[in-house]
């Protein structure tokens, strides 16, 4: 975070930055299995999707895997087998997302098993979204406060997806506990400097999740990574994820809430 | 802890007792001592050579303090003195008492400087230190460099074995050892960031500075504590014969320096100060009116000489930066620096220098939002006493010896407000002793050999629990009281290098040191940044080894108006530390969970051509190398490449004399991009875009090339005035090098993947303008 504000100065006071679009040499890809899939509290079917990587220089169409056998089993016993819709997406039948239980995934393709599992936080209630005007060399710039009430218990973690008028923030906005366990949260999903600028008029829109450790350390890590170059930014690496068996993605059970706020 | 004391405490006591005892049995030859100097301003001339014509297998050098001794059986002698950029010092002496010489060098006709002289004329040929580079302050003047500040580490880049931590930038690594694994010492006090403003500038005031050596790896066992180089920066002491006020104007900063004589002789002084002034600039734009970007440093030296045996000497350093975004984000972050010193002939032979060093580096970032705030803050503070002691024994044998104490407190970033809990994280002790003693052996005429010993020992002392972790898990947490000692590390480090001269042009060298490092930069980051915090040893971090062997080879040409000096290194580490991934350095109750320890080992060969005499000269440097690192849990626990691996490493200097007033140079540099990690792959996460990547540091960054050339003109001198004016453009061909490299989709078409590059710096036109009364 701090990063994104040296090289923000940096760059505008300095004016030096300069882009181009190059050609670089890569190395072969390994096309390896993604796994994208959650379970929430909201109402099912959830769905798991199955994908493979591509190369760089590839177009970005990610072959959808439709012959795969996926199974997601909770801690009560209930098994669901789910059932390939189209591409890739699997959906579930039976399974219900609840607080506290732990939901087991298992994906076959081919002969070759991947398993993960994950256990839904305790949902934090989103109070309301609230407008964090920032006024800087003459204009006024906005951001967007989350308003929880951290529990007492140490070791939540957050994640907000925030739209911009329908448009994704691409950055990854994932909040722990560390240092202001218990405490009302004041931070504001302040975006890196390539993401959307929130103006007067926007209508911002923010996804809260409650997620679990090791998909707070799984985003985390992207959004490190996310500052690449001297700015700041970590080497980056394949996020760790919970996935056993060598695939990439994710599987979160999580908590969903949703509110909008208009800019004004 | 007292056990180390005790035996300091005896070490020193036999050294003593040693030394009195081979001085009452070498009566029979008489000292020849006293202090070296320039004639004009009274400084003291460090690493003067001191030969007697009649016996050339003799030859010392002088100290730190311009100090020297030789003793010499009854007789006739004629003493010669040699430094560069001084003319030669020739003069009989009869020797039938000791005697006290103060011997004054006339300074020589500047135009046939080189601004780096590891060998000045034959003497290199003498010396036995190996991967030693000494900079000419008043030469490094006339080498372009960005922004038209003269930046000693910025020079120093341009050596073999020497890389930039990035363009523009004052950081830099030796030999494939970290940016931390410098040792920067400024008046012997340790200065934890050399750098202002991101990097762009260094902390060393070059108007302040009198002298900078840079020894790579091998450096004698005085010096100790970080692994890869010792960079020892020596401040002016000040004229003591006249006032002088020196400045510079230039387009980002401005500096001016008053030195000058208290009582004519016995005491002097210097101030020295600078400060940017961009934000001056900034303010008038309504742009950037919030901006706030700027630094300032002052140095300060005093000495004074007691009696013709005792000088004591006063020097500090404060420097400070500011950066910030109106009232909504700020970050300051500086050195302070003190030192106090005691030179004193306790016999003829005998010289002591003790020192009581300060230094402090801290900073602190604030963020308000509304009503609420956040602060972070960091600092490291250390006290250090040191003896040291240089024993002239006899002509062929000067014994250095002593011991150094350094109490560090280091506390690592600590948050406070209103949206934060009570931090639990405090400040911890440490407690780092050394104790050393080597002999700079003249063995023959052609053999020189310096070999010693440093122990080390850092004892962890209270403040802050330490936890100890085994695989991951926390098996012990350790508290201990503030004034209490737990594990003490203990290494010896063995130090060796020898110099045997084949002809009067042509000498080899080789070398081998261990070096240990008690203290550790945490950064998992790319780039280094003023918020990077220092952490030492602890129950989990040991301490950090380095062995490394070198070879090397001196030919001279023409009277040595030319040499080729080339170095073979193998370094081996041990204790190396990293960082898992998503570890998060600042706000974890406890970083050393997320700490992740491996090994590395780094090789090369450097090849320096000089060009010493002449209306051209300057150097051509070339370094082939390799760094790698192997550290569990990256990689799959295989060796990868050190970012700062670049393979081939081309740096030309040239300087062209044109007459008395004229002068033009230009430096050109070529290196291989940074080992990088690209991605190999792509795939989808919930609509958004990410990258697969295989193996780290696989990949490169393009490789950097530049040009940059100054004009120099001194104008004539009126009366007391010298001027002159020094016009400079970076990146003469605006070669745009690449700064970072992003992967994103393309805008315009979402399934495709663009390169794209950022670079900085095209065509940096400065001007500065110098002056002197």
């Amino acid at each position: 975070m701090l990063k994104k504000y040296f090289s923000t100065i940096l760059i505008g006071i300095f004016l030096l930055g300069c882009e181009k679009e190059i050609q670089l040499p890569l190395d072969p890809n390994q096309s390896l299995l993604v796994i994208d899939g959650g379970i929430t509290d909201e109402i099912g079917p959830y769905y798991i999707k199955l994908s493979k990587s591509t190369g760089i220089s590839e177009a970005s169409n990610f072959f959808a895997v439709t012959n795969a056998i996926v199974i997601v089993k909770d801690n009560l016993g209930t098994i669901d087998t789910l059932k390939h819709e189209n591409g890739g997406q699997y959906k579930t039948n039976k399974i219900k997302g609840i607080y506290g239980n732990t939901y087991f995934l298992e994906v076959q393709v081919a002969d070759k098993k991947y398993t993960a599992n994950s256990t839904m936080p305790q949902k934090v209630a989103l109070d309301s979204l609230r407008i964090n005007p920032f006024p800087v060399n003459n204009e006024i710039r906005y951001s967007v406060i989350p308003v929880y009430t951290d529990p007492i218990q140490l070791g939540n973690s957050y994640r907000f997806i925030q739209k911009i008028n329908d448009t994704l923030d691409q950055t990854f906005h994932v909040f722990n506990d560390n240092l202001n366990n218990g405490k009302e949260n004041q931070r504001p999903l302040r975006g890196g400097s390539d993401s959307l600028e929130v103006k007067l008029k926007d209508i911002v829109s923010v996804e809260m999740q409650c997620i679990t450790r090791p998909t707070y350390l799984y985003y985390y890590t992207l959004y490190q990574q996310s500052g690449a170059g001297p700015g700041g930014g970590t080497t980056p690496s394949n996020p760790p994820s919970n996935i056993i068996g060598g695939a990439l993605g994710i599987f979160s059970a999580h908590t969903v809430q949703r509110k909008q706020i208009l800019i004004k | 802890m007292k056990f180390i004391k005790k035996g300091a405490l005896y070490f020193m006591c036999t050294i003593v007792c040693v030394l009195q005892i081979q001085f009452s049995f070498g009566q029979d030859k008489f000292v020849l001592n006293g202090n070296i100097k320039d004639q004009a301003t009274g400084e003291a001339m460090i690493r003067a050579v001191i030969r007697i014509e009649e016996l050339p297998s003799l030859g010392v050098l002088s100290n730190e303090y311009g100090f020297y001794a030789i003793a010499l059986p009854k007789g006739k002698y004629t003493l010669v003195v040699t430094q560069l950029g001084y003319e030669k010092y020739k003069e009989q002496v009869r020797l039938d008492s000791n005697l006290n010489l103060t011997i004054l060098l006339r300074s020589a006709n500047t135009l046939k400087e080189v601004v780096v002289e590891s060998g000045r004329k034959n003497d290199n040929l003498l010396k036995p230190q190996m991967g030693t580079e000494t900079l000419n302050l008043n030469a490094i003047s006339k080498v372009p460099v960005i922004f038209g500040e003269k930046d000693i580490l910025k020079t120093l880049q341009l050596l073999p074995g020497v890389k930039s931590a990035g363009e523009g930038n004052s950081g830099f690594y030796v030999r494939g050892g970290g940016a931390d694994q410098n040792l920067i010492l400024l008046d012997e006090a340790p200065v934890y960031n050399a750098s202002h403003l991101l990097g762009f500038f260094s902390t060393f005031n070059s108007d302040a500075i009198k002298d900078a050596t840079l020894i790579k790896g091998n450096s004698p066992a005085q010096y100790g504590g970080r692994l890869s180089s010792v960079l020892d920066v020596k401040m002016k002491e000040g004229n003591n014969q006249d006032f002088n006020v020196n400045g510079g104007l230039g387009l980002i900063s401005s500096r001016l320096s008053i030195e000058g004589p208290l009582q004519k002789e016995k005491s002097s002084f210097i101030l020295s100060g600078r400060r940017t002034y961009a934000d001056v600039f900034l303010r008038a734009s309504d742009e950037f009116k919030d901006n706030i970007l700027y630094f300032y440093d002052l140095n300060m030296k005093a000495n004074y000489k007691i009696n013709e045996k005792n000088k004591l000497y006063i020097s500090g350093y404060f420097g400070r930066d500011e950066l910030g975004l109106g009232d909504s984000f700020g970050i300051d972050w500086g050195n302070k620096t003190g030192t106090i010193r005691w030179n004193r002939i306790v016999s003829s032979r005998l010289f002591l220098n003790t020192s009581l060093i300060y230094s402090d580096y801290n900073y602190n970032v604030k963020l308000k939002n509304g009503l609420s705030n956040f602060n972070i803050n960091s600092n490291i503070k250390d006290i250090n006493l040191k003896q040291d002691y240089t024993f002239y024994l006899d002509p062929k044998n000067t014994l250095r010896f002593g011991f150094n104490s350094i109490l560090h407190n280091i506390t690592p970033s600590t948050f406070s407000g209103t949206v934060i809990n009570s931090n639990p994280k405090k400040g911890r002790n440490g407690l780092e002793n050394a104790l050393y003693i080597s002999n700079y052996y003249k063995a023959t005429g052609n053999l020189s050999l310096d070999y010693g010993m440093r122990i080390s020992a850092y004892s962890l002392m209270g403040g802050d629990a330490y936890n100890v972790y085994e695989k991951d898990l926390l098996v012990n947490t350790i508290r201990l009281d503030k004034q209490s000692f737990g594990k003490t590390y203990i290494n010896p480090e063995p130090r060796m290098t020898a110099n045997y001269r084949v002809t009067d042009q042509t000498s080899i060298k080789a070398g081998y040191a261990r070096n240990i490092q008690h203290l550790h930069l945490l950064s998992n980051s790319t780039a280094s940044s003023p918020s990077d915090q220092w952490i030492g040893n602890s129950y989990n971090i040991k301490p950090e080894i380095a062995d490394q062997l070198s070879v090397g080879f001196v030919q001279g040409w023409k009277n040595n108006s030319y040499e080729l000096s080339t170095e073979l290194y193998y370094k081996n580490l041990q204790n190396q530390l990293d960082f898992k991934d998503g570890a998060e350095i600042f706000t974890l109750a406890d970083v050393e969970s997320a700490l992740l320890f491996g090994i590395g080992r780094a090789y090369g060969l450097e090849l320096l051509w000089k060009k010493k005499e002449g209306m051209l000269t300057g150097w051509i440097s070339y370094t082939l190398s390799k760094t790698e690192r192997k550290i569990t849990g990256i990689n799959q626990n295989n060796w990868y490449n050190a970012r700062q691996d670049r393979t081939h490493d081309i740096a030309v200097v040239g300087v062209y004399t044109l007459n008395s007033r004229w002068s033009v140079s230009s430096v050109f540099v070529y290196n291989t991009g940074d080992a990088v990690t690209f991605p190999t792959g792509k795939y989808s996460i919930q609509g958004q875009t990410l990258y697969q990547y295989a193996s780290r540091n696989g990949n490169r960054m393009p490789s950097n090339h530049r040009m940059d050339i100054s004009v120099t003109y001194d104008k004539k001198r009126k009366k007391r005035i010298q001027e002159s004016w020094n016009f400079s453009l970076y990146n003469v061909y605006g070669r745009e090098n690449a700064y970072q490299i992003n992967f994103q989709d393309d805008p315009k078409d979402l399934s495709r993947t663009q390169i794209i590059q950022t670079s900085l710096f095209r065509w940096v036109p400065s001007v500065t303008y110098q002056f002197k009364f």
